[in-house]
């Protein structure tokens, strides 16, 4: 089975280097960084990646924006996204992934583990409904 | 009882007036004047015809005159002037009647006419003066009924208005006390509102960073290390940016300007949920918990969310103030308001006990700064109690913490019941 590809957009290349890199090793997906979040609709149609990692707050196109276009956009709009936000604390995200509809919020810093049960959860809900609808944990 | 100098009345001037115008010739006359009048008038003709009847058998006994006094004294007294005069009249010619058919002792006959005309003036003026004095004192009672009417109607108003002053004065009370907690809640709401949006903007500018410092310390932990000492740093690293996320996630709890979503609750539920968050830790720091609760205390209207957060909050602080494991006990109780209004309902107490080591004295004045704590560095943020001090103040309440005489520590909260209709 080819690997998951995950696209993570964030202003901060810090932040999406590391995350390339811990995402990669620990969980052996196929990662695709991009910092400019204007652009991260056409890396989105080029890469096909099966969830976004997206930050709320950036320069020009904020998390929010950028969330309307691909769900806009009828080649990407089932594609699941996470957000990642420095707004929140522990108590609004329950410590854990918040899910409003079909979007996931975590509350940065987040830890690799923690970001990858996430994904994968995520993955499991919203990429193959209907394969794993009798085996669902959440 | 010891009196010195007690004068005794005989017990004659100590009844009443009603009494004492029911005994004797007062009730007497009390009786004959219910009767018509008529009948009266009657009855006193004939008192005077037996009085002339005892004249004329007597001849000239001047006492027997005196006699006619009494159907004349009870006549006016009972039925008034009118009936006064027409007895003295008829007594003058029942006299001169009596006189004449006795003349025999007489040696002129215009001396009887003279005696019954002196008598029948003297009997008027009699009439006059007992009239005058039954109608002053009607009079007088007249005026003393209206007076008392009067008065009664007085004091009457001005019961309704001492009335209707206490309630301005317990509605301008109870809008004095809604407008100063209006005040503070506004003042500490805009003060907050600022102090919450720095504390995000620093938050924000400062979990970027320690995300990728987080990352950063995952990925070399991932790929593991040959040298130990490189192994524990990274983990030192990834423990610091733990603590500094806590940190900042309960500063800007503390700096968030949330409104209270108040919700009437069981003071003994939020307990529970509290004691129920707490319990794994408790259990592992071999801590029991005691429950002295009065369960008929009233609801309260009150954020529940935050509530619990004080209560785990102070859970929390006991139990890592005995570390060899120790007893929490939380009680409930009754209380009335440190306001000191007794017309207030009744607020409800809650004390949390530990078996610690207690206060010290150089500390109580601090223990509410934000960032103060007595626990290890990386142990405690220092804003559990700024915390709680805090949610206590906006919901109305307080908190006081003091040591126990038997050892430990004792946090003292103070909830007082809202008015009834925001329940």
């Amino acid at each position: 089975m080819s690997p998951k590809r995950i696209l993570v957009v964030d202003d901060e290349p810090g932040i999406t280097r590391s995350l390339k890199l811990n995402l990669e090793s620990t969980a052996g997906y196929e990662v695709r960084t991009e910092n400019d979040s204007a652009r991260a609709i056409d890396a989105a149609r080029d890469f096909h990646p099966h969830l976004i990692l997206l930050d709320v707050l950036m320069p020009r196109l904020d998390g929010c924006d950028v969330s309307a276009r691909i769900h806009a956009d009828p080649e990407l709009k089932d594609t699941p996204i996470v957000f990642l936000t420095a707004l929140a604390n522990n108590e609004d995200t329950g410590g854990h992934a918040v899910v409003a509809g079909s979007t996931v919020y975590l509350a940065k810093p987040v830890d690799t583990d923690e970001l990858i049960k996430c994904i994968e959860q995520t993955l499991l809900t919203t990429v193959q409904p209907r394969r794993h609808a009798f085996s669902l944990h959440l | 009882m010891n009196v010195p100098f007690q004068v005794r009345l005989p017990s004659v001037f100590l009844t009443d007036d009603r009494t004492l115008q029911e005994s004797g010739w007062f009730g007497c006359a009390r009786t004959v004047s219910g009767w018509p009048e008529p009948a009266i008038v009657g009855l006193l003709l004939g008192l005077v015809m037996a009085v002339g009847w005892v004249d004329y058998l007597t001849g000239v006994e001047l006492s027997v005159s005196l006699l006619y006094l009494i159907p004349i004294t009870f006549g006016t007294r009972v039925a008034g002037r009118s009936t006064g005069n027409m007895l003295a009249l008829a007594s003058a010619g029942v006299w001169l009647v009596a006189d004449l058919l006795a003349r025999h002792t007489y040696g002129h006959w215009f001396s009887p006419v003279w005696n019954a005309l002196t008598l029948a003036i003297s009997f008027l003026v009699v009439v006059a003066l007992l009239a005058s004095l039954r109608e002053a004192n009607q009079g007088l009672e007249q005026t003393v009924a209206r007076r008392t009417k009067a008065l009664q109607a007085e004091n009457a108003q001005r019961r309704q208005a001492e009335e209707e002053l206490r309630h301005a004065l317990s509605d301008v009370r109870t809008a004095h006390v809604e407008l100063q907690r209006t005040q503070f809640e506004l003042v500490e709401a805009a003060k907050m509102e600022s102090v919450g949006r720095l504390a995000a903007g620093v938050a924000h500018e400062v979990k970027n960073p320690l995300m990728t410092l987080s990352l950063g310390a995952d990925y070399f932990l991932n790929r593991g290390s040959e040298n130990q000492d490189q192994a524990q740093l990274v983990q030192d690293m990834k423990e610091a940016v733990h603590g500094a996320r806590n940190v900042i996630n309960v500063l800007l709890d503390y700096a968030r300007p949330r409104p209270l979503q108040r919700t009437s609750e069981d003071i003994h539920n939020l307990i529970e949920n509290s004691l129920t968050l707490v319990r794994h830790q408790l259990n592992k720091q071999h801590v029991t918990v005691a429950r002295e609760f009065d369960m008929a205390l009233p609801l309260l209207w009150l954020d529940r969310t935050r509530i619990e957060q004080v209560f785990v909050n102070l859970f929390t602080n006991a139990m890592q103030a005995m570390p060899p494991g120790g007893t929490l006990t939380v009680r409930t109780l009754a209380s009335i308001p440190l306001g000191g209004d007794s017309n207030a309902p009744a607020g409800v107490m809650v004390e949390v006990d530990d078996t610690g080591h207690g206060i010290m004295p150089e500390n109580t004045g601090k223990l509410f700064e934000p960032f103060f704590t007595t626990k290890p560095p990386g142990q405690g943020t220092g804003l559990g109690l700024a915390i709680v001090h805090r949610v206590m103040e906006i919901h109305g309440g307080s908190i006081r913490l003091s040591n126990r005489k038997e050892g430990g520590a004792r946090a003292t909260l103070q909830f007082n019941t809202e008015p009834k209709e925001k329940l």
